[in-house]
């Protein structure tokens, strides 16, 4: 069990059916590893294949014409053609996903009872579903709000609610598409303090879509798409340092990243991993005391 | 903007506002059926009595129950005023009460006018008091689920009715906001709503109309994708989160319903067997 | 990775107090564009869940400069920006463009609204003809302008946007996300507005996204001289691009000034819980860790730069030493 990944994916290409008829590749022979608490970050461009790549693991596309190589989710061969549905349901239960607009994935009037939707499809009974619902919304911070109508949140309010939807489901596997994209920093930042939480403290695996460099650098494990392939993937420190194959990818560095690499290049050797301004400044100035 | 509020829900803490939304449902029904029951000046009286009962109940101001009614006003105005030339009292002895030219007013129509009245008033402010004041939309939905449930026996899709509803509410409030972000978008873009020939009107509305639908049937695709990833998959072996339950306080005020609407079939037998006071 | 600086007018004088709320940039060197006098704006006047959105702003914004407007989601700046083309109407106060109130005549509102071009939040929402041309041109054609002039205004404001002029007879549902806010811009653009607002230009966009819209309206600024005002929640695109900053902070102006003003005063911004641009943390964190940094950098380029000065003037100044 320690050894197979949660998610196996192998010479995986999908390709959407176009207009004529015609395949148009999305995703190239990629294959990758995932395993059980990892917290990784998917970079790419938009139109880079990664949420194709994400609606795959939870087999929410419909049209599997192009799709080729193997996908495994716990065991569970994805693309298998005679899945059941009890298969297709656990498979969805086990991997939650959030999405980017926050307000087209909340489906009730009353904050609670949307947190109820997806247990109560799983046909949870009370009390547990009760007990579930409150959990969860206490998990994102959101308790006092259990009453209230979505629309009237904040984005990173509403976010953190569709979070708490998919959690009262009891994942083992959370994908976030680009979930951070519409929310202004504070949203993002509650959205981002909650998907960390989950990972360190509720055991989650967390697969989280972005093009958000800052995003990326909070992760374990950073991997980038682009225009279909696996261009590279590794902690956030070495896979910063391939500048170039990141701006090909159309990626940006972080800033503080930036300028350390520039200043090494300079002949002024500033070390360690350097993915946010505390750690930039900290080997800047460790460089020059030695002076 | 930020005000809107769905349905003219008024909240508050009463025995209205706390009954079970079935109770309710069933309530409201019994109301206009009792309405239409009502034959005699004493059984109108009872239906106003009981109206303002209502209303004491209800613990919602008189200025906002009447509020509904002010809409109708037109329309009660109109069939009171039919009632009240066009009745024609045929009995015997009937002496009009005006004749004048092609005006014959009868005692018969302005009694007729009146009970019109109080039973199209006693039937707008009770249902509304029953439901759409006193309860929220989504407890109305889960109440007709509920009650429409042995209809799912003569395959009637009870389910995703109330699903529809359910999405409906939750949507009316967002689409309302997008409507009024892409009034203001294209009114940046020189577009004039409120000028010119009916037909530039209607014209002018093609911009707003057209990415109102794109963005609706964007947002229907993400969020059936979004329902898929949480597991929907119909109505079959669902659970709910809240259940509805009655209470003693439900009981009893259907039986002071029922109570009502035998008090007032008595009204009837009895008004006709002794002749009391007018009769419909 | 180089970052194209353009060529900045220095600003004249720089409201320095502070304490004051509504500061006022001060440029004694050209008349304002636009000016905000003593504005209150309140949502739901008169009922019991009143909110005071704009509370005494005052303000000038400079003909021909890139303005930035940060804040928070709430602070006021979305309204302050239906203001200015007259889609939302003061309750006190006045909104002056040119010198001349802009509700004067109330009736012809309509004109100042191709006067100050308003490109709203996710203005892709806003797309509906049947081509990208059509949609770019209904602007031009509410005016009332000829054919010839809509076609060559299209045309130019596509350049400008980065829309393709491939793209132009294709419809604008079948383009990618980013070409459909590109055809958005245009469409205002193409209006040819003194002033052009843009709320959130590139909100939600990928890296590539954002510099291909920052550009276009840069380039658009220096080349055509029209006033543009950007709000943004992103403080490295702003310093990056901005000639001068307004920040807002719960109704009110906290503070404004041109960019070194304002990103030299990167504690106040974090104390309302503003991010700063990572180079002005970094250069902050420096400073507090005894390296003499210089106030006011806030780009890539030009942290790089000093840093690589200060080293090789510290090495210089040990190896004279030793000699």
């Amino acid at each position: 069990m320690e050894n197979t990944p949660f998610i196996h994916i192998e010479n995986l290409s999908y390709s959407y059916v176009g207009e004529d008829g015609q395949p148009i590749p999305v995703l190239k022979n990629l294959s990758l590893d995932i395993r059980e608490g990892e917290y990784v970050v998917i970079l790419g461009h938009n139109g880079s294949g990664k949420s194709t790549l994400a609606k795959l693991l939870n087999m929410v596309l419909d049209d599997y014409t192009f799709a080729e190589g193997k996908i495994t989710v716990d065991g569970l061969d994805v693309m298998s053609p005679d899945l059941t549905d009890g298969d297709v349901l656990n498979l969805r239960k086990n991997v939650g996903m959030v999405f980017q607009n926050p307000d087209n994935q909340l489906v009730a009037t009353v904050v609670e009872e949307d947190v109820a939707f997806g247990p109560e499809n799983l046909g949870i009974p009370q009390p547990e579903l009760r007990t579930r619902v409150d959990e969860a919304l206490a998990t994102v911070g959101m308790s006092a709000y259990a009453r209230h109508e979505p629309h009237r949140l904040s984005g990173g309010q509403k976010q953190r609610v569709a979070i708490a939807g998919i959690i009262a489901m009891k994942p083992r596997c959370m994908i976030f598409d680009e979930s951070t994209a519409m929310l202004d920093p504070v949203g993002r930042k509650e959205v981002l303090e909650t998907i960390e939480k989950l990972n360190r403290d509720e055991g989650i695996t967390v697969i989280s879509i972005t093009h958000y460099m800052d995003e990326a650098a909070r992760a374990d494990r950073v991997i980038v798409l682009s225009d279909g392939h696996l261009m590279l993937d590794g902690t956030p420190g070495e896979v910063f340092t391939h500048s170039d194959t990141l701006r090909k990818a159309g990626l940006d560095l972080p800033q503080c990243t930036a300028v350390s690499q520039y200043l090494t290049t300079q002949g002024i050797p500033v070390c360690g991993e350097i993915n946010t301004p505390k750690q930039c400044a900290e080997a800047i100035l460790n460089a020059w005391g030695r002076i | 903007m930020k005000g809107f509020a769905f349905g003219q829900y008024y909240p508050a803490n009463s025995v209205l506002h706390r009954m079970d939304p079935r109770a309710k449902v069933i309530c409201a029904v019994a109301y206009i059926v009792a309405s239409f029951l009502c034959k005699n000046t004493f059984s109108f009286v009872l239906l106003i009595l009981s109206t303002i009962a209502l209303i004491l109940l209800s613990r919602i101001p008189m200025k906002v129950v009447l509020r509904s009614v002010r809409a109708l006003i037109f329309i009660m105005a109109f069939t009171a005023v039919l009632n009240i030339f066009w009745i024609v009292d045929t009995s015997e002895g009937a002496v009009p009460l005006v004749d004048f030219y092609f005006i014959t007013i009868y005692a018969k129509g302005i009694y007729h006018a009146a009970f019109i009245l109080i039973r199209i008033l006693a039937m707008v402010i009770g249902t509304g008091l029953f439901l759409t004041y006193t309860t929220t939309p989504i407890a109305l939905t889960d109440a007709l689920e509920s009650l429409l449930r042995p209809l799912t026996a003569i395959k009637v899709p009870v389910h995703a009715f109330s699903m529809m509803m359910t999405i409906a509410l939750r949507f009316i409030p967002t689409i309302m906001e997008e409507t009024e972000k892409i009034m203001s978008a294209q009114k940046a873009r020189g577009a004039d709503f409120t000028t010119g020939s009916l037909g530039r009107r209607a014209k002018a509305l093609i911009p707003i109309i057209v990415p109102l639908f794109a963005s609706a049937f964007r947002r229907a695709d993400e969020l059936a994708t979004a329902m898929e990833c949480r597991c929907y998959h119909g109505g079959e072996g669902r659970t709910k989160l809240r259940i509805l339950r009655y209470h003693v306080r439900d009981f009893v005020a259907m039986f002071f319903v029922a109570l009502f609407i035998g008090g007032i079939v008595a009204i009837n037998i009895f008004g006709r067997k002794y002749g009391w006071l007018y009769t419909m | 990775m180089k970052k194209n600086k353009a060529p900045r007018p220095s600003s004249g004088e720089i409201g320095t107090d502070t304490a004051v709320a509504s500061a006022v940039i001060m440029n004694q060197a050209d008349h304002p564009k636009l000016r905000l006098e003593n504005i209150n704006y309140y949502y739901g006047k008169g009922t019991p869940f009143e909110v005071k959105a704009l509370d005494g702003i005052s303000l000038d914004i400079h003909a021909g400069k890139l303005t930035g407007i940060i804040g928070h989601t709430g602070s006021g700046k979305s309204t302050l920006v239906q203001l200015l083309n007259g889609l939302a109407r003061p309750g006190e106060g006045r909104v002056l463009l040119d010198g001349e109130d802009i509700w004067a005549r109330p009736k012809e509102i309509g004109k100042i609204r191709y006067r100050v071009g308003l490109v709203m939040q996710y203005p892709e929402y806003q797309l509906f003809e049947e081509t990208v041309f059509a949609d770019i041109a209904y602007g031009p054609r509410n005016m009332g302008l000829s054919e010839e002039e809509i076609k060559e205004r299209v045309y130019k404001a596509a350049a400008f946007a980065g829309v393709g002029i491939d793209l132009l007879e294709k419809s604008p549902f079948d383009l990618s996300g980013g070409q459909k806010r590109r055809v958005a811009i245009a469409g205002i653009m193409a209006m040819e507005p003194e002033v052009l607002v843009l709320d959130e230009p590139a909100a939600g966009l990928d890296p590539q996204g954002r510099h291909t819209i920052f550009q276009g309206i840069l380039e658009y600024n220096r080349t055509t001289g029209c006033t543009v005002l950007i709000v943004s929640h992103s403080m490295e695109d702003m310093a990056q691009y901005c000639d001068d900053v307004v920040v807002m902070a719960h109704a009110k102006i906290l503070m404004a000034g041109d960019r070194d003003y304002v990103f030299g005063r990167a504690d106040e911004l974090e104390a309302v819980g503003l991010d700063i641009p990572q180079v002005t943390k970094l250069c902050q964190l420096l400073r507090r860790g005894g390296m003499p940094m210089p106030a006011g950098l806030y780009t890539v380029d030009a942290a790089q730069e000093t840093l690589v000065r200060l080293f090789s003037e510290a090495k210089g100044k040990k190896g004279g030493g030793r000699s």
